[in-house]
């Protein structure tokens, strides 16, 4: 007799605490799913900022230095990215520039060749804490100095 | 002298003291974690069903940075405000405007109102456009917060965005 009480409480106890883990985890799901969707308009954001800066000046653009990281800020009515980090709401947004070589012969982008000084590679980061982990959007895309300014 | 035996008489039907005091704990044991379990069931479904509405309010954003993409000038601007230069799929000229309105979204095409953009158990306040001017175009920043009527906390999410006007390249 005790032992089918046993079991059977057992059983019972391991089933609702399956489904308290399982809807306890659909509010980790569905909070991070809304996060992904803001982070996607930050990255976005990240990525029109360096439009603007290509469309101010390409300067603006070249003289970064190759794979540090910065911060988009928005200051005196534009975009202008700072080296000094900052946050949005519990996001944590940087934009980095890598040089881009091209093919010596095709003038394709490759990773060997000649450094093309008109085309950099950007790589907006997103990055928020989600239930203790780190969670990372990355958006990455080549500008190129189509004004020649 | 007769010895006279003392015998115990063994009751096998009833429950001892100790036997109902374990199973009524257990009973309540067990009926705690059911009862605290439909909560957390209740609450998450709950938390859910907001945070798809939340989800549901980034269309709004979206909206707005297409047709700022795909027009070549801004009309008017002001905090919360815009009004687009923008060409319908024949190409003839039309406006579009956004509008923050009693805590809703409006589009007017046109000037004629359309619709409102957010969902109704979504509340906006905040929405603000700020232009950006540069030396090949334009850009218009944007930001609003939404808030979900279930939401019994009201949590603020805020929603920001920059997009630059592809039309008004030359």
């Amino acid at each position: 007799m005790m032992v089918e009480m046993l079991v059977a409480i057992s059983i019972i106890a391991v089933s609702i605490l399956a489904a308290t883990m399982v809807a306890q985890k659909s509010i980790y799901v569905s909070r991070q799913a809304f996060h992904a969707t803001q982070a996607a308009f930050l990255l976005e954001e990240g990525a029109e900022t360096v439009r603007i800066l290509r469309d101010n000046a390409w300067t603006n653009i070249s003289s970064l230095t190759p794979g540090a990281n910065y911060y988009p800020i928005f200051s005196g009515g534009t975009w202008v990215l700072s080296e000094t980090a900052n946050v949005v709401g519990i996001f944590t947004r940087q934009v980095s520039v890598m040089n881009v070589n091209r093919d010596n012969i095709t003038k394709d982008i490759s990773t060997i060749g000649t450094d093309d000084p008109g085309t950099k590679l950007v790589t907006v980061t997103v990055s928020w804490i989600e239930g203790g982990a780190t969670v990372t959007k990355t958006l990455q895309f080549y500008i190129m100095n189509i004004f020649s300014q | 002298m007769k010895i006279t035996k003392l015998t115990i008489k063994n009751h096998q039907n009833g429950y001892a003291v100790l036997e109902l005091l374990f199973y009524m704990s257990l009973f309540s044991v067990l009926s705690l974690v059911v009862i605290s379990a439909m909560i957390t069931m209740a609450k998450s479904f709950k938390e859910t069903a907001i945070q798809a509405e939340l989800v549901q309010s980034g269309t709004i954003m979206e909206r707005i940075s297409r047709e700022i993409r795909a027009s070549y000038d801004i009309n008017s601007i002001s905090a919360s405000n815009l009004v687009l230069n923008t060409t319908d799929d024949s190409g003839a000229n039309k406006t579009i405007e956004f509008s923050l309105l009693d805590s809703d979204i409006r589009l007017l095409e046109n000037g004629i109102f359309t619709g409102n953009l957010n969902t109704s158990k979504i509340t906006t306040t905040d929405l603000s456009f700020v232009s950006i001017v540069t030396a090949e175009g334009k850009a218009v920043k944007i930001f609003f917060t939404v808030r979900s009527e279930n939401d019994a906390s009201g949590r603020a999410q805020d929603f920001y965005n920059t997009v630059v006007l592809r039309g008004g390249y030359q």
